[in-house]
Protein backbone atom coordinates (compact mmCIF):
# COMPACT_ATOMS: atom_id res chain seq x y z
CA UNK A 1 0.00 0.00 0.00
CA UNK A 2 1.49 3.36 -0.99
CA UNK A 3 0.61 6.92 -0.04
CA UNK A 4 -1.06 8.80 -2.90
CA UNK A 5 0.90 11.93 -3.87
CA UNK A 6 -1.09 13.42 -6.75
CA UNK A 7 -4.67 13.51 -8.01
CA UNK A 8 -3.42 12.21 -11.36
CA UNK A 9 -2.20 9.00 -9.68
CA UNK A 10 -5.76 8.34 -8.52
CA UNK A 11 -7.33 8.94 -11.92
CA UNK A 12 -4.62 6.88 -13.64
CA UNK A 13 -5.29 3.92 -11.33
CA UNK A 14 -9.06 4.18 -11.94
CA UNK A 15 -8.56 4.54 -15.69
CA UNK A 16 -6.33 1.47 -15.77
CA UNK A 17 -9.10 -0.60 -14.16
CA UNK A 18 -11.76 0.89 -16.43
CA UNK A 19 -9.74 0.22 -19.59
CA UNK A 20 -9.95 -3.52 -19.04
CA UNK A 21 -13.36 -3.54 -17.41
CA UNK A 22 -16.03 -5.98 -18.53
CA UNK A 23 -18.35 -4.72 -15.74
CA UNK A 24 -16.78 -1.80 -13.92
CA UNK A 25 -17.94 -1.44 -10.33
CA UNK A 26 -17.01 1.18 -7.75
CA UNK A 27 -17.98 3.02 -4.60
CA UNK A 28 -15.48 5.79 -5.36
CA UNK A 29 -16.87 9.04 -6.80
CA UNK A 30 -14.09 11.49 -5.96
CA UNK A 31 -14.70 15.21 -6.26
CA UNK A 32 -11.42 16.84 -7.32
CA UNK A 33 -11.34 19.39 -4.49
CA UNK A 34 -11.92 16.80 -1.74
CA UNK A 35 -9.44 14.42 -3.33
CA UNK A 36 -6.80 17.14 -3.37
CA UNK A 37 -7.48 17.93 0.31
CA UNK A 38 -7.08 14.26 1.30
CA UNK A 39 -3.79 14.03 -0.63
CA UNK A 40 -2.45 17.32 0.74
CA UNK A 41 -3.12 16.08 4.28
CA UNK A 42 -1.51 12.69 3.58
CA UNK A 43 -4.73 10.78 4.25
CA UNK A 44 -4.99 8.67 1.09
CA UNK A 45 -3.23 5.36 0.35
CA UNK A 46 -3.76 3.05 -2.60
CA UNK A 47 -3.05 -0.42 -3.85
CA UNK A 48 -3.80 -2.02 -7.23
CA UNK A 49 -4.07 -5.76 -7.75
CA UNK A 50 -5.88 -8.37 -9.86
CA UNK A 51 -7.80 -5.88 -12.02
CA UNK A 52 -8.92 -3.73 -9.12
CA UNK A 53 -7.75 -0.53 -7.42
CA UNK A 54 -8.26 0.08 -3.71
CA UNK A 55 -8.05 3.32 -1.74
CA UNK A 56 -7.94 3.85 2.01
CA UNK A 57 -8.58 7.25 3.56
CA UNK A 58 -7.36 7.76 7.11
CA UNK A 59 -9.88 9.47 9.38
CA UNK A 60 -9.51 9.52 13.19
CA UNK A 61 -9.24 5.86 14.30
CA UNK A 62 -10.63 4.37 11.08
CA UNK A 63 -10.02 3.96 7.37
CA UNK A 64 -12.67 4.72 4.73
CA UNK A 65 -12.44 2.05 2.04
CA UNK A 66 -13.03 2.76 -1.66
CA UNK A 67 -12.68 0.33 -4.55
CA UNK A 68 -12.78 0.21 -8.35
CA UNK A 69 -13.08 -3.24 -9.89
CA UNK A 70 -13.14 -4.38 -13.48
CA UNK A 71 -15.89 -6.76 -12.34
CA UNK A 72 -17.25 -8.13 -9.07
CA UNK A 73 -15.05 -11.21 -9.61
CA UNK A 74 -11.93 -9.04 -10.00
CA UNK A 75 -12.90 -7.13 -6.89
CA UNK A 76 -13.40 -10.34 -4.93
CA UNK A 77 -10.06 -11.67 -6.08
CA UNK A 78 -8.19 -8.51 -5.05
CA UNK A 79 -10.00 -7.69 -1.83
CA UNK A 80 -9.19 -11.00 -0.15
CA UNK A 81 -5.50 -10.22 0.06
CA UNK A 82 -5.76 -6.72 1.58
CA UNK A 83 -4.13 -7.00 4.98
CA UNK A 84 -5.51 -3.65 6.17
CA UNK A 85 -8.99 -5.20 6.27
CA UNK A 86 -7.78 -7.59 8.96
CA UNK A 87 -5.66 -5.20 11.00
CA UNK A 88 -7.41 -1.82 10.92
CA UNK A 89 -10.87 -0.40 11.58
CA UNK A 90 -12.42 -0.02 8.13
CA UNK A 91 -15.74 1.38 6.90
CA UNK A 92 -17.14 1.16 3.36
CA UNK A 93 -20.15 2.98 1.92
CA UNK A 94 -22.26 1.46 -0.86
CA UNK A 95 -24.80 3.84 -2.36
CA UNK A 96 -27.76 2.64 -4.41
CA UNK A 97 -30.79 0.42 -4.10
CA UNK A 98 -30.73 -2.87 -2.17
CA UNK A 99 -31.22 -4.90 -5.35
CA UNK A 100 -28.53 -3.12 -7.37
CA UNK A 101 -25.93 -3.59 -4.64
CA UNK A 102 -26.62 -7.23 -3.81
CA UNK A 103 -23.48 -8.63 -5.52
CA UNK A 104 -21.16 -5.92 -4.21
CA UNK A 105 -22.44 -6.33 -0.69
CA UNK A 106 -21.98 -10.08 -0.93
CA UNK A 107 -18.40 -9.53 -2.06
CA UNK A 108 -17.63 -7.18 0.84
CA UNK A 109 -19.32 -9.49 3.34
CA UNK A 110 -17.09 -12.35 2.18
CA UNK A 111 -14.13 -10.07 2.97
CA UNK A 112 -15.36 -9.64 6.55
CA UNK A 113 -17.63 -6.58 6.32
CA UNK A 114 -21.08 -6.51 7.91
CA UNK A 115 -23.95 -4.06 7.95
CA UNK A 116 -23.23 -1.25 10.41
CA UNK A 117 -25.75 1.49 9.58
CA UNK A 118 -28.00 2.66 6.80
CA UNK A 119 -28.49 6.25 5.69
CA UNK A 120 -31.25 7.48 3.43
CA UNK A 121 -31.20 10.58 1.28
CA UNK A 122 -34.06 13.05 1.69
CA UNK A 123 -34.85 15.89 -0.67
CA UNK A 124 -36.99 18.99 -0.52
CA UNK A 125 -38.06 21.27 -3.35
CA UNK A 126 -37.42 24.97 -2.82
CA UNK A 127 -41.10 25.84 -3.11
CA UNK A 128 -42.16 23.38 -0.37
CA UNK A 129 -44.31 24.99 2.26
CA UNK A 130 -42.89 25.48 5.73
CA UNK A 131 -44.65 24.68 9.00
CA UNK A 132 -46.17 27.69 10.78
CA UNK A 133 -43.87 29.64 13.09
CA UNK A 134 -44.71 29.13 16.76
CA UNK A 135 -42.60 31.74 18.51
CA UNK A 136 -39.78 34.18 18.01
CA UNK A 137 -36.67 32.91 16.23
CA UNK A 138 -33.33 33.07 18.06
CA UNK A 139 -30.65 35.20 16.41
CA UNK A 140 -28.57 33.19 13.95
CA UNK A 141 -24.97 34.13 13.08
CA UNK A 142 -22.17 32.66 10.99
CA UNK A 143 -19.77 30.53 13.02
CA UNK A 144 -16.36 32.14 13.54
CA UNK A 145 -12.82 30.79 13.64
CA UNK A 146 -12.92 30.87 17.45
CA UNK A 147 -15.89 28.41 17.37
CA UNK A 148 -13.85 25.66 15.69
CA UNK A 149 -13.13 23.61 18.81
CA UNK A 150 -16.71 23.91 20.13
CA UNK A 151 -18.12 22.86 16.74
CA UNK A 152 -15.82 19.86 16.65
CA UNK A 153 -16.79 18.81 20.19
CA UNK A 154 -20.50 19.23 19.46
CA UNK A 155 -20.26 17.07 16.33
CA UNK A 156 -18.11 14.39 17.97
CA UNK A 157 -20.50 14.08 20.91
CA UNK A 158 -23.67 14.07 18.81
CA UNK A 159 -22.82 11.78 15.90
CA UNK A 160 -21.26 8.38 15.23
CA UNK A 161 -17.98 8.97 13.43
CA UNK A 162 -18.04 5.49 11.89
CA UNK A 163 -21.31 6.16 10.05
CA UNK A 164 -21.66 9.92 9.73
CA UNK A 165 -18.44 10.98 7.95
CA UNK A 166 -17.66 13.75 10.41
CA UNK A 167 -15.56 16.64 9.13
CA UNK A 168 -11.85 16.93 9.88
CA UNK A 169 -10.57 20.05 11.68
CA UNK A 170 -9.39 21.50 8.36
CA UNK A 171 -12.84 20.91 6.82
CA UNK A 172 -14.47 22.75 9.73
CA UNK A 173 -11.99 25.58 9.28
CA UNK A 174 -12.72 25.80 5.53
CA UNK A 175 -16.49 25.68 6.14
CA UNK A 176 -16.27 28.54 8.67
CA UNK A 177 -14.26 30.57 6.19
CA UNK A 178 -16.73 29.79 3.38
CA UNK A 179 -19.64 30.81 5.66
CA UNK A 180 -21.18 27.35 5.57
CA UNK A 181 -21.91 27.04 9.26
CA UNK A 182 -24.78 28.89 10.90
CA UNK A 183 -24.77 29.06 14.68
CA UNK A 184 -26.94 30.04 17.60
CA UNK A 185 -25.05 31.19 20.65
CA UNK A 186 -26.31 31.55 24.20
CA UNK A 187 -24.32 33.82 26.53
CA UNK A 188 -21.34 33.48 24.20
CA UNK A 189 -21.53 29.68 24.21
CA UNK A 190 -22.17 27.64 21.07
CA UNK A 191 -25.67 26.18 21.48
CA UNK A 192 -26.56 24.89 18.01
CA UNK A 193 -25.20 24.71 14.47
CA UNK A 194 -26.36 24.01 10.94
CA UNK A 195 -23.45 22.97 8.70
CA UNK A 196 -24.30 23.02 4.99
CA UNK A 197 -22.79 22.99 1.49
CA UNK A 198 -24.39 24.82 -1.42
CA UNK A 199 -23.31 23.93 -4.94
CA UNK A 200 -25.20 25.88 -7.60
CA UNK A 201 -28.91 25.11 -7.32
CA UNK A 202 -28.49 22.32 -4.75
CA UNK A 203 -27.81 22.67 -1.06
CA UNK A 204 -26.95 19.86 1.36
CA UNK A 205 -27.42 19.97 5.12
CA UNK A 206 -24.44 18.05 6.47
CA UNK A 207 -25.13 18.43 10.19
CA UNK A 208 -27.89 20.11 12.13
CA UNK A 209 -27.52 19.78 15.86
CA UNK A 210 -28.50 21.46 19.11
CA UNK A 211 -26.35 20.83 22.20
CA UNK A 212 -28.28 18.74 24.71
CA UNK A 213 -28.64 21.39 27.41
CA UNK A 214 -29.96 23.93 24.90
CA UNK A 215 -32.69 21.73 23.46
CA UNK A 216 -36.41 22.71 23.49
CA UNK A 217 -35.54 26.38 23.01
CA UNK A 218 -36.42 26.48 19.28
CA UNK A 219 -32.75 26.94 18.32
CA UNK A 220 -32.95 24.13 15.77
CA UNK A 221 -36.06 25.63 14.18
CA UNK A 222 -34.44 29.06 14.10
CA UNK A 223 -31.42 27.64 12.29
CA UNK A 224 -33.28 25.77 9.60
CA UNK A 225 -35.69 28.62 8.93
CA UNK A 226 -32.76 30.98 8.57
CA UNK A 227 -31.01 28.47 6.29
CA UNK A 228 -34.01 28.15 3.94
CA UNK A 229 -34.51 31.92 3.92
CA UNK A 230 -30.90 32.64 2.95
CA UNK A 231 -30.52 30.05 0.17
CA UNK A 232 -32.73 31.94 -2.27
CA UNK A 233 -31.06 30.59 -5.44
CA UNK A 234 -31.36 26.96 -4.34
CA UNK A 235 -33.98 24.78 -6.02
CA UNK A 236 -33.24 21.48 -4.32
CA UNK A 237 -32.34 20.83 -0.70
CA UNK A 238 -30.92 17.43 0.24
CA UNK A 239 -29.46 15.63 3.26
CA UNK A 240 -28.53 12.16 4.49
CA UNK A 241 -30.07 10.80 7.68
CA UNK A 242 -29.76 7.49 9.57
CA UNK A 243 -32.76 5.57 8.25
CA UNK A 244 -33.66 4.12 11.66
CA UNK A 245 -33.53 7.48 13.45
CA UNK A 246 -37.29 8.04 13.41
CA UNK A 247 -37.17 11.31 15.33
CA UNK A 248 -34.74 12.85 12.87
CA UNK A 249 -36.64 11.55 9.85
CA UNK A 250 -39.91 12.98 11.25
CA UNK A 251 -38.24 16.31 11.91
CA UNK A 252 -37.01 16.54 8.34
CA UNK A 253 -40.44 15.53 7.02
CA UNK A 254 -41.91 18.32 9.13
CA UNK A 255 -39.75 20.75 7.14
CA UNK A 256 -40.78 19.34 3.76
CA UNK A 257 -38.08 16.74 3.10
CA UNK A 258 -39.04 13.31 1.73
CA UNK A 259 -36.98 10.18 1.06
CA UNK A 260 -35.84 10.16 -2.58
CA UNK A 261 -35.01 6.44 -2.74
CA UNK A 262 -31.22 6.64 -2.51
CA UNK A 263 -29.71 4.52 0.27
CA UNK A 264 -26.17 4.50 1.69
CA UNK A 265 -25.34 1.08 3.16
CA UNK A 266 -22.57 1.63 5.69
CA UNK A 267 -20.53 -1.54 6.18
CA UNK A 268 -17.86 -2.04 8.83
CA UNK A 269 -15.22 -4.72 9.26
CA UNK A 270 -14.82 -6.93 12.31
CA UNK A 271 -12.44 -4.51 14.02
CA UNK A 272 -15.39 -2.15 14.65
CA UNK A 273 -17.89 -3.14 17.31
CA UNK A 274 -21.56 -3.06 16.26
CA UNK B 1 -36.88 9.69 -30.24
CA UNK B 2 -37.09 11.02 -26.70
CA UNK B 3 -34.90 14.08 -26.12
CA UNK B 4 -32.13 14.06 -23.50
CA UNK B 5 -33.61 17.19 -21.90
CA UNK B 6 -36.90 15.34 -21.30
CA UNK B 7 -35.08 12.41 -19.66
CA UNK B 8 -33.19 14.78 -17.38
CA UNK B 9 -36.42 16.59 -16.53
CA UNK B 10 -37.91 13.28 -15.38
CA UNK B 11 -34.92 12.63 -13.09
CA UNK B 12 -34.71 16.19 -11.72
CA UNK B 13 -37.96 18.02 -12.50
CA UNK B 14 -36.98 21.08 -10.47
CA UNK B 15 -34.22 22.13 -12.90
CA UNK B 16 -34.19 23.64 -16.38
CA UNK B 17 -31.33 21.75 -18.01
CA UNK B 18 -31.48 23.82 -21.21
CA UNK B 19 -30.04 26.86 -19.41
CA UNK B 20 -26.88 25.29 -17.95
CA UNK B 21 -23.51 24.55 -19.54
CA UNK B 22 -22.17 22.66 -16.53
CA UNK B 23 -24.68 20.49 -14.68
CA UNK B 24 -22.20 19.45 -11.97
CA UNK B 25 -20.95 22.96 -11.17
CA UNK B 26 -24.54 24.23 -11.11
CA UNK B 27 -25.53 21.49 -8.64
CA UNK B 28 -28.09 20.00 -11.03
CA UNK B 29 -26.52 16.53 -11.20
CA UNK B 30 -24.24 14.68 -8.80
CA UNK B 31 -22.32 11.44 -9.20
CA UNK B 32 -25.27 9.42 -7.89
CA UNK B 33 -27.63 11.04 -10.41
CA UNK B 34 -25.10 10.19 -13.12
CA UNK B 35 -25.49 6.48 -12.35
CA UNK B 36 -29.30 6.81 -12.50
CA UNK B 37 -29.05 8.74 -15.76
CA UNK B 38 -26.81 6.11 -17.37
CA UNK B 39 -29.29 3.39 -16.49
CA UNK B 40 -32.18 5.48 -17.92
CA UNK B 41 -30.25 6.26 -21.12
CA UNK B 42 -29.45 2.54 -21.54
CA UNK B 43 -33.13 1.59 -21.19
CA UNK B 44 -34.52 4.45 -23.28
CA UNK B 45 -32.18 4.05 -26.25
CA UNK B 46 -31.45 0.32 -25.97
CA UNK B 47 -27.72 0.88 -25.54
CA UNK B 48 -25.12 -0.12 -22.97
CA UNK B 49 -22.85 2.75 -21.92
CA UNK B 50 -19.47 1.38 -20.87
CA UNK B 51 -17.99 2.07 -17.44
CA UNK B 52 -15.10 3.94 -19.04
CA UNK B 53 -17.56 6.49 -20.42
CA UNK B 54 -19.12 7.26 -17.04
CA UNK B 55 -17.01 10.33 -16.31
CA UNK B 56 -18.18 13.87 -15.45
CA UNK B 57 -16.95 15.30 -18.79
CA UNK B 58 -19.54 13.21 -20.64
CA UNK B 59 -22.37 14.51 -18.46
CA UNK B 60 -21.43 18.17 -18.32
CA UNK B 61 -24.31 19.50 -20.43
CA UNK B 62 -26.91 18.51 -23.03
CA UNK B 63 -24.38 18.59 -25.89
CA UNK B 64 -21.88 16.27 -24.19
CA UNK B 65 -24.60 13.76 -23.23
CA UNK B 66 -25.98 13.86 -26.79
CA UNK B 67 -22.47 13.27 -28.15
CA UNK B 68 -22.09 10.31 -25.80
CA UNK B 69 -25.29 8.52 -26.88
CA UNK B 70 -24.51 9.25 -30.56
CA UNK B 71 -21.31 7.22 -30.11
CA UNK B 72 -23.61 4.24 -29.60
CA UNK B 73 -25.45 4.87 -32.86
CA UNK B 74 -28.43 6.73 -31.40
CA UNK B 75 -29.88 9.34 -33.77
CA UNK B 76 -31.41 12.23 -31.89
Amino acid sequence: MTRVRTVDEVFAAIQQVKAAAPAFCTNFFPVQKKLQDWITHGELRSESRNGAAFFFREDRDLQHFYFCGGSVAALESGIGSLTALKTERVVADLVGSEAALKDLRGCLEKAGFRRYSQLQRMARAAHSSQPPVSGVDAPVVFAEASDKRAISELLESSFDHYADQLPTPYEIEAAIEAKQIFAVKCDGELAAILFFETQGFTSTVRYWVVAERFQSKRFGASLIRHYFATQSAVKRFILWVVATNENAVKKYQHYGYAADGLIDHVLANEMIQA
Amino acid sequence: MKAIADILKEIRPEFDFTTSNDFMADGMLDSFDMVTLVSTLDKTYGISIEGTQIVPENFQNLQTIEALVRKYGVQL
